[in-house]
């Protein structure tokens, strides 16, 4: 029995072919998540092989699980933000044709508490802001994986731009590491333009 | 990920959940066997097990997912303790973890855990009482250390089998077949066990039945409204850990019909207990995405009337489907829970929002005003305030 759900476990987790990680050089103003969305860094990022779905892609500076910087570019209606691990047990919701900015917070935070596991995600503060030349939201959020007791911290941005769902995540564990690149973190975030 | 992980870790750790449950008829009740209390792991897969045990309490020591409210855990405790009798509820270590889904669970060092999905879930103390009693009942015929053993000597087997012969799977299947089987078994004599103990605490029997017979329904109200066929088989298949709903609900039925009447189920109680974490419980399953099993759950609790927590929840979930006829009807039912005049300020936020949604911009401007007003610290208020001026 533990093996053959072990097997399934393992499954779960695989990770699709890697095309390779690659070091995002500062300076120069890049396109991220097969996107219009263009971001210009000013430190070094390392930007991962793996990605979480056909629209999205994760950058890091000491490994995802350290400091997790990820964009979604432009999901469309219809779609969830993440490859759905299970979509006929665990479905993943879905960007709505008539969604508001305030529901990109709980879209996001219903995501992560399916994906995850975990019912410890919360959202924190919800503010507007301008994201990629458009009226966006930023939140903060707060969550503790699956079995694990490490409370990890978060900030995004987001916005709706013709219909499409544009996202940048950023997040880390709260103990050190989240103050100590959130700086970078943001720099990036803030030069989103499509 | 939930269940196929926590199955993974329950298996290793020698737990044995709750989830899916059928068990022969006993003729009569028989008296409770004597109570053993302070037992010691006698051999190497015992010892084993209950390292393995130890160390998974020392995680929930400092897990984030227990609630730790001192009143919740002694009222779960004590209908712990009503069930199964002081004696046996005394070493029990219970745990209640902060999941949305239903199941509890015990491990062979008697550490017992149920998840807050399943208070959310059960009506009356009798029915706690019910599916406390079945874990109890695991742990008390130490089935973790007889699943562990049975699975040592099936594993043993297949590897053997993988060295001696090049097409194995046949011998494979088979062997795979007799622990699931294992399981079946320890299932049924555990659902027995912990029927008896109803019996004998006063809670009526025939509450364990009923919860059996719930799963189904929301199962099937899941699966419906994610557009699959309701796929509620009624007959354990070859790979089935746990006898079906059907067959658990019939046999419990069966027994509890041969017990004299049993006292109240206390659902008034219960109701009471849970009522200031019900808008958490509630809060939860409306971001599990399933709006079915949802809309299912939300109607069962409110067989006795909606209540304003209620109208609040199925508000939320109307809205977050949010399609067109969703609005319409999210909108009413925030109405309906402001009418009653002790709705929180977040069913303004949502009456707000949902029309908003929907093109009623005045009115839904109006709604979201009437949020920051009752709320003006409120984490969103900034972003409310953009839509109320834009």
């Amino acid at each position: 029995m533990s093996a053959y759900r072990f097997a399934a476990a393992a499954l779960l987790f695989a990770t699709p072919a890697m095309a390779g990680n690659k070091l995002i050089v500062p300076g120069e103003r890049i396109a991220v998540a097969k996107s219009p969305l263009t971001v210009q860094p000013t430190s070094e990022w390392n930007r991962l092989g793996a990605r979480r779905g056909r629209n999205a892609e994760t950058w890091t500076i000491d490994g995802d699980s350290l400091n997790d910087l990820t964009f979604y570019g432009g999901i469309e209606t219809g779609k969830p933000l993440f490859r759905e691990a299970n979509k006929r047990s665990k479905p993943l919701p879905t960007v709505g044709a008539t969604m508001l900015v305030t529901d990109i917070p709980v879209l996001f935070e219903n995501t992560y508490r399916i994906a995850l596991g975990t019912a410890t995600m919360t959202v924190g503060t919800i503010e507007p802001v301008t994201f990629a030349g458009a009226k966006g939201v930023r939140f903060t959020y707060d969550f503790v994986r699956e079995d694990e007791t490490l409370h990890r911290r978060g900030e995004a941005r987001g916005a709706f731009v013709g219909g499409r769902l544009y996202l940048v995540t950023y997040e880390a564990p709260a103990l050190h590491y989240y103050d100590r690149s959130v700086a970078a973190a943001r720099q990036v975030a803030e030069s989103a333009r499509l | 990920m939930r269940t196929i992980a926590a199955a993974l870790a329950a298996t290793l750790l020698g737990a044995v959940p709750l989830a899916g449950a059928a068990a022969p008829v006993a003729d009569k009740i028989a008296p409770l066997p004597p109570y053993v209390a302070a037992y010691q792991p006698t051999n190497v897969d015992e010892r084993g097990a209950w390292m393995m045990a130890d160390e998974y309490e020392r995680h929930l020591r400092d897990s984030p997912e227990v609630i730790r409210d001192p009143a919740l855990n002694a009222y779960v405790r004590g209908v712990l303790c009503r069930t199964v009798g002081d004696d046996r509820c005394k070493g029990v270590r219970l745990y209640i973890l902060h999941i949305p889904a239903f199941n509890a669970s015990m491990t062979a060092n008697g550490a017992m855990t149920i998840w807050s999905g399943a208070l959310l879930r059960l009506r009356s103390e009798a029915e706690l009482g019910a599916v406390l009693g079945h874990e109890f009942g695991h742990f008390e015929l130490r089935h973790t250390v007889e699943g562990f053993r049975n699975q040592r000597r099936g594993t043993d087997v297949m590897a053997w089998a993988s060295v001696l012969m090049t097409n194995s799977a046949a011998l494979q299947v088979g062997v795979l077949g007799s622990l699931y089987r294992f399981d079946r078994g320890q299932e049924q004599a555990a659902d027995m066990l912990g029927v008896r103990y109803l019996a004998g605490s006063g809670y009526p029997a025939a509450a364990a039945a009923d919860v059996w017979e719930r799963m189904m329904s929301e199962a099937d109200a899941t699966a419906i409204g994610r557009h699959r066929k309701a796929d509620q088989r009624y007959t354990a298949g070859f790979f089935a850990t746990h006898p079906t709903e059907l067959s658990r609900a019939t046999y419990l039925r069966a027994f509890a019909s041969g017990v004299d009447g049993g006292g109240s189920a206390e659902g008034v109680r219960y109701r009471e207990a849970l009522a200031p974490w019900l808008p958490m419980l509630l809060t939860d399953q409306i971001k599990r995405n399933d709006f079915g099993g949802s809309e299912y759950l939300l109607g069962r609790l409110a067989a006795d009337g909606w209540t304003t927590p209620l109208l609040f929840a199925r508000g939320e979930l109307y809205r977050e489907r949010g399609n067109p006829r969703d609005l319409v009807n999210a909108a009413e039912f925030y109405e309906q829970a402001i009418e009653r005049g002790d709705a929180p300020p977040e069913a303004q936020r949502g009456l707000g929002l949902a029309l908003l949604r929907g093109q009623q911009t005045d009115a839904g401007k109006a709604a979201l005003r009437e949020y920051l007003r009752r709320k003006p610290d409120a984490a969103d208020a900034s972003i409310i305030s953009t839509l109320v001026a834009s």
